[in-house]
C-alpha cells in the first residue's frame, strides 16, 4: 500500500523567509529518507531539507528563490506503507490511532506471548543521549535475523553500542542509514516478526515495541492545519526572568535583547556603572555565534591562517572522528581558560621495576598483567590523599575550591578512534593487582570502542603514560575540570651520584602539568617529589589496601 | 462561508483595541476592529479618563478660582449650567472618538459594530448573526464597573457611567467605595456645588496606597466634603420619596444617611468571560480574567488578549502598550512585554501618583530601601501656586543607590511621575537625577530635590545626613 505524505520544512530555529536556492530532486525521483530534496540558505548558513521518508517524489511545490518557514508544505511524497504499520515520521506530529505500547512483559510467570505480524523495532532507552549517529547498520531488507541480532551500531560521544533485535522475523524495510541520527523511541527498521514466545530474560533487554494494532494504519493527517501561523508559539531560549528584569540596561536595549533571545544577565556591561549598551548585547551574540561558547564579551581569539594546501601539492580530506571532534574543543577550552604550569621530576624505579619483574610471571598466571602504570596509579593515590588539593576542582563561580572525597583515577589511553579517558574509579580502594587487572579491561575495552559512558565519567585526577612509546617529558593538557595531570615518559637508566660515586639507576620521567590558578609551583613540587618517593618504595606500594 | 474575514480580529475599540488594530494595520496586517457601542474609543474615551478629566478640569477652575479670595482676587459664585458643561464634555469625547474612526479610515482598518462571540478559535459570530473568520485575535473586551448585590433597581443609584452624565446635579452625594474613581468623581461633585460623602469598606481610602500619600489629599477633602467614613460597610439601600436610603454598619457611621444620589464604585471586573472564550479554547478565570504570557499570548496560540481583561491593573496606558507587543508579535516581530513599572494616578485634588515600588511594598518584600520626601512647601514653584501640602518621595535602593520608586502629591503629580517612570526603566541613580538640570522654578524640581537629599547635596532644605 502507498500514500502520499506532506513535504515539510522542519524546523529552522529562529529563521523565518528563508529563501530556497537548489531544487536538489524533481518529481518522480526516488528518494530515501535524509536525501536532500531543497537547499536552503538563510543570512548564516545554507541547508538541505531532508526527506522525511523512503519514496517518490510526486511533487514540489517551491521554485528557487521561494520564501519558506518551518512548517511550509513543499511537496509531496508517495510513500510505501506496510499493511499495519505507522511509520514513525520524521517530523514532530505523533501517530494517532490504535497503536500500543508494548513494555516490558508483566507476565509472572516469566514468559510472554509475542505477537508476530509487522512490528517497528525502534532504539531503545538510551538515557541522556540525543542525536546519536548511526555508525553501522547490521541488516538488510529481506534479511532473516533472530532476537538479539545486532540491528545497528550507535555511537555517542562517550562510547558505541549495538542495538538488538527484540524479535526475529524478516526485516522488511531498514530505516535508517549510516550516518543518520537517532534518539530513543526512533524507528529503525521494519519486521515481519515470527511469533514467539520469549523468556522474560530476553524481553527484558527489550525495552519498548511499539506494535501497530490490526485496524488500518491512520496516516497522520498532512499537517496543514498544524502548520504555524506566522505567530505560534516557538521554542524560545531561556531567559532568566528574575536576573532579567533587574539588569541594568534601558528599555530599548532589553528589547533588542528580547529580539535576539539574549539572556540580560549573562551580558556584561560596558558602560559606567555596567549599564549594558546595545553593542553589549551585539557582542555578546556575536561571541556566542563565532563559537566563543556561552563566553563573555572580549574572547576574540586571532585565528590560525587558511591556506589552501593543495596550492603546493596532492592533499586528501579525511574527517576527523567523532571523539577527535569531541575532545578537541575540550583539550582547547582547558588550553585557553586554565593557566598551565608543567613541574617535570624524575623518580628512581630501579627497585621498583626489580620487584615487578619477579612478580609479573606470577601475576600473569593469574591474568592479570602488572604494568608499570599500576603502580604509578597506585604512588598516584598515595600522593593526592596527602595533597588533596590537587584532587579538587575550581567552583563554577570561582570562589571556592571543591574536595573530592573520592579518587576516581582517569588514564589516557590512545585508541584508533583517538584519545580516550577511561576512569578507574575507587582506585583507593584497590591494591596493585586490582588497578592492573581493571586497567587491562578498560583498555582492552577502549580499543574495541566498548566502553560505556559512566566508564568514561567522573575521574578526578588523570594520568597520561606514553612511557610505553618513548620520550623524555613532555607538557601534557589538564582535564578540565581537574586541576591536575600527571604525563609520565619512557624509564631509561641513568648514572645517578649517589654522593661518593655514580650508580647505574632506572628513572622515570614525570612531568605534573596543573592549573596555577589552585596548586601554585611549591605545591606541584612536593607533590612530584612524594611521588617520586612513593614509586621508589615499592613495598608500601605493594601493601594491600586496607 | 464567513460574512467578514481578516488576517486579525481585535474585540473592544478601547485604548488597547484600537491600538493594537492599528499598530497590527501599520505592520501590514489586514485588520477587523470590533466594537459593540456606537462609536470607538472604549470606555477610557467615552465613560472614564477622557470626560472625567474634562469635568475634572472645570473642578480645579472653580477650586483654584475660589481659593485665590484668601490672596486678593475674588469671583462672583460660580454658576453651574450642568447641560453645557455636559455639552462640552461630550463634545471633547465627541472629538477623539470621531479622530479614531479617521485614524481607522486611514489605516484601513475595517471597524465591525456588534457583540462578539467565539464559535471556535477561528471565527467569531456577532449579535447579529454575522460571522467573522480570522487567523489571529486580540481579545481587549475591557471591563464593567462592578455593582453592589442586592441593590434596588433606582435611577439615583448609579456607577461611574452615570456620575459622568451629571443629570441632575445632586444636592447630597454618597460615594460608595473610597477607590481612584469614586474620589475623582467625588472631586468633581463636590466642586460643583454638591455635599459629598464617601465611604470605604477598608480602612483607609485608596486601599494598598502608602498611608503618607493620603494625608495632604485628606487634609484638602476633609473640610469640604460632608463626611469620609472608613472602616464602614453599605448594609443596605432602599429607595424612598426625599432620596436613597443607606444603612451603614462601622464605628464612626451614622446608622442611616438619606441622599440624592449614590455612586458605587466598588472596582470593576473583566470581561473575560462574556465571549465564550471556551469554545475557541481559551482560559477564562473566575474573575473574567485570561492569563497571558509575556507576548500577551493566551493559552491559545493564535489568540491574544490585553488590557482590563488580564491580569494587573486596569490601566489604559498598560493597555495600549500590551497592544502594540500584541500586534507586533501578530505581525512576526519578537516582542516582549517588559516594562518594569507601570504609573498609577489618582486625579483628585490634589492628585496622587505613584510608580516602581511603593513602601508599603518594600516592606512586605522586606526590601533594604532609602527613602527621601521632599516637602513641597521647599518649592518656590508650590508655594507660588498656593499649594504647599504636596510632597515628593522617592525610593532608592542602598547598593546601587538606583531610584526603585516615587511617589508624588500635589496639583499636576500625574504628569511629573512620569519622570520617575523613565528613571526607573533606565536604572538611573541619585546622581543621574540630581546632576539632570531641572528648570526653576517648577514643581519638577522636587524630583531632583529628593535625589539631592539622598546624595547630601541639597541646599533648599535642611536634612540631617543621608550617607
Amino acid at each position: 500500500m502507498s500514500t502520499t505524505i506532506d513535504i515539510i520544512v522542519p524546523d529552522l530555529g529562529d529563521f523565518d523567509d528563508v529563501e530556497v536556492i537548489e531544487i536538489l530532486v524533481s518529481a518522480g525521483d526516488t528518494v530515501a529518507r535524509e536525501d536532500g530534496l531543497v537547499t536552503l540558505e538563510t543570512d548564516k548558513a545554507a541547508m538541505d531539507v531532508p526527506c522525511p521518508e523512503n519514496g517518490v517524489v510526486e511533487e514540489l511545490t517551491v521554485a528557487v528563490g521561494d520564501k519558506v518557514s518551518s512548517g511550509t508544505v513543499i511537496g509531496k511524497l508517495k510513500v510505501e506503507v506496510s499493511d499495519t504499520v505507522v511509520i514513525a515520521p520524521a517530523i514532530q506530529y505523533e501517530p494517532t490511532g490504535d497503536t500500543t505500547v508494548l513494555a516490558t512483559p508483566a507476565k509472572p510467570d516469566g514468559e510472554t506471548q509475542k505477537s508476530g505480524g509487522v512490528q517497528t523495532l525502534v532504539v531503545p532507552d538510551l538515557g541522556d543521549f540525543e542525536d546519536i549517529e548511526v555508525i553501522e547498520v547490521h541488516v538488510a531488507n529481506g534479511d532473516q535475523i533472530s532476537v538479539e541480532d545486532p540491528l545497528v551500531t550507535l555511537e555517542t560521544d562517550k562510547a558505541a553500542m549495538d542495538v538488538p533485535a527484540v524479535v526475529g522475523g524478516r526485516i522488511e524495510s531498514v530505516l535508517v542509514r549510516v550516518g543518520d541520527k537517532v534518539a530513543t523511541g526512533s524507528s529503525i527498521a521494519i519486521i515481519e516478526a515470527v511469533a514467539a514466545t520469549v523468556t522474560e530474560e530476553v524481553a527484558d533487554a527489550t525495552q519498548t515495541v511499539v506494535i501497530a494494532a490490526p485496524p488500518p494504519p491512520v496516516m497522520p493527517e498532512a499537517p496543514a492545519k498544524q502548520r504555524a501561523a506566522p505567530a505560534a508559539p516557538r521554542e524560545l531560549p531561556l531567559i532568566n526572568e528574575a536576573g532579567f528584569s533587574k539588569a541594568h540596561a534601558s528599555p530599548s536595549v532589553r528589547k533588542l535583547a528580547r529580539e535576539l533571545g539574549v539572556d540580560l544577565t549573562q551580558v556584561k556591561g560596558s558602560a559606567s556603572k555596567n549599564r549594558i549598551l546595545h553593542d553589549d548585547v551585539k557582542a555578546f551574540v556575536k561571541a556566542v555565534l563565532t563559537g566563543q561558547a556561552d563566553g563573555p564579551i572580549g574572547g576574540g581569539l586571532p585565528k590560525t591562517p587558511s591556506v589552501d594546501f593543495s596550492k603546493f601539492g596532492e592533499v586528501e580530506s579525511q574527517a576527523l572522528t567523532r571523539i577527535q571532534k569531541i575532545s578537541g574543543p575540550r583539550l582547547q577550552a582547558s588550553w585557553i581558560n586554565l593557566p598551565h604550569v608543567t613541574q617535570h621530576d624524575l623518580a628512581d624505579i630501579t627497585e621498583l621495576e626489580k620487584r615487578r619483574q619477579e612478580l609479573k610471571g606470577p601475576a600473569k598466571e593469574r591474568g592479570i598483567s602488572l604494568t608499570p602504570l599500576a603502580f604509578v596509579i597506585k604512588a598516584v593515590v598515595a600522593a593526592l590523599q596527602e595533597f588533596p588539593k590537587v584532587n579538587s576542582s575550581l567552583a563554577d563561580d570561582g570562589e571556592s575550591l571543591v574536595f573530592k572525597k573520592y579518587i576516581h583515577m582517569g588514564f589516557a589511553a590512545d585508541t584508533s578512534q583517538g584519545l580516550m579517558v577511561p576512569v578507574i574509579r575507587d582506585a583507593d580502594q584497590k591494591d596493585v593487582y586490582e588497578l592492573a587487572s581493571e586497567l587491562g579491561a578498560l583498555s582492552a575495552a577502549a580499543r574495541d570502542g566498548k566502553l560505556k559512558a559512566d566508564q568514561l565519567q567522573g575521574a578526578s585526577f588523570t594520568i597520561s603514560s606514553l612511557g610505553g612509546i618513548g620520550g623524555t617529558a613532555f607538557t601534557p593538557i589538564v582535564n578540565a575540570p581537574e586541576v591536575a595531570i600527571l604525563g609520565v615518559s619512557r624509564s631509561s637508566m641513568q648514572p645517578v651520584w649517589n654522593g661518593s660515586k655514580f650508580e647505574p639507576r632506572l628513572m622515570l620521567p614525570l612531568s605534573l602539568s596543573y592549573d596555577h590558578r589552585v596548586i601554585d609551583g611549591a605545591a606541584a613540587v612536593r607533590f612530584t617529589t612524594f611521588l617520586g618517593q612513593q614509586l621508589a618504595d615499592v613495598e608500601s606500594l605493594l601493601q594491600a589496601t586496607p | 462561508m464567513a460574512d467578514h474575514k481578516a488576517q486579525l480580529v481585535v474585540i473592544g475599540a478601547g485604548p488597547g483595541g484600537y491600538t493594537a488594530a492599528f499598530r497590527a494595520a501599520d505592520l501590514g496586517r489586514d485588520v477587523i476592529l470590533l466594537e459593540r457601542w456606537d462609536t470607538l474609543g472604549g470606555v477610557c474615551l467615552n465613560v472614564g479618563c477622557i470626560p472625567s478629566k474634562a469635568l475634572l478640569h472645570a473642578a480645579k477652575v472653580i477650586d483654584d478660582a475660589a481659593a485665590m479670595a484668601d490672596h486678593g482676587v475674588t469671583f462672583g459664585k460660580p454658576r453651574i449650567d450642568a447641560l453645557r458643561l455636559r455639552g462640552w464634555k461630550n463634545e471633547v469625547v465627541g472629538k477623539l472618538t470621531g479622530g479614531l474612526l479617521q485614524l481607522a479610515k486611514q489605516r484601513k482598518v475595517k471597524v465591525v459594530h456588534g457583540i462578539a462571540k467565539f464559535e471556535s478559535a477561528n471565527s467569531l459570530v456577532l449579535d447579529n448573526g454575522e460571522t467573522i473568520a480570522f487567523e489571529q485575535c486580540i481579545i481587549a473586551a475591557g471591563s464593567e464597573p462592578m455593582m453592589l448585590p442586592n441593590l434596588p433597581d433606582d435611577p439615583r443609584i448609579i456607577d461611574s457611567t452615570g456620575a459622568l452624565e451629571l443629570d441632575p446635579l445632586p444636592k447630597r452625594l454618597l460615594v460608595v467605595g473610597g477607590g481612584i474613581i469614586g474620589l475623582e468623581m467625588a472631586c468633581v461633585y463636590s466642586a460643583l456645588g454638591t455635599d459629598v460623602s464617601v465611604v470605604e469598606l477598608t480602612d483607609s481610602l485608596m486601599p494598598g496606597t502608602d498611608k503618607d500619600l493620603l494625608r495632604p489629599f485628606l487634609k484638602i477633602v476633609k473640610p469640604r466634603y460632608e463626611t469620609i467614613m472608613v472602616s464602614t460597610k453599605v448594609t443596605g439601600m432602599r429607595p424612598t420619596v426625599p432620596g436613597i436610603e443607606v444603612s451603614f454598619e462601622g464605628k464612626n457611621a451614622p446608622e442611616i444617611g438619606v441622599y440624592d444620589r449614590v455612586l458605587v464604585s466598588v472596582g470593576r471586573r473583566a470581561n473575560g468571560d462574556k465571549l465564550d472564550a471556551d469554545k475557541a479554547g481559551v482560559e477564562v478565570n473566575e474573575h473574567g480574567v485570561i492569563a497571558v504570557d509575556n507576548q500577551m499570548r493566551t493559552n491559545v496560540p493564535n489568540i491574544f488578549a490585553i488590557g482590563d481583561v488580564v491580569p494587573g491593573p486596569m490601566l489604559a496606558h498598560k493597555a495600549t502598550h500590551e497592544a502594540k507587543v500584541a500586534a507586533e508579535v501578530v505581525a512576526g516581530e519578537k516582542s516582549f512585554f517588559d516594562a518594569r513599572t507601570i504609573p498609577s494616578v489618582a486625579y483628585t485634588d490634589p492628585e496622587i501618583a505613584w510608580t516602581g515600588l511603593t513602601e508599603t511594598e518594600a516592606k512586605e518584600q522586606g526590601v533594604d530601601y532609602d527613602v527621601t520626601k521632599i516637602p513641597w512647601a521647599a518649592s518656590g514653584r508650590a508655594l507660588s501656586l498656593g499649594r504647599a501640602e504636596g510632597f515628593t518621595k522617592l525610593l532608592w535602593d542602598k547598593t546601587t543607590e538606583r531610584v526603585l520608586g516615587g511617589a508624588i502629591v500635589g496639583p499636576n503629580a500625574g504628569d511629573l511621575i512620569a519622570e520617575i517612570g523613565l528613571a526607573i526603566e533606565m536604572g538611573a541613580d541619585a546622581a543621574d537625577i540630581s546632576l539632570t538640570v531641572h528648570p526653576h522654578p517648577t514643581l519638577s524640581e522636587t524630583v531632583a530635590f529628593a535625589a539631592e537629599a539622598y546624595e547630601g547635596t541639597l541646599t533648599d532644605l535642611y536634612l540631617p545626613k543621608k550617607k
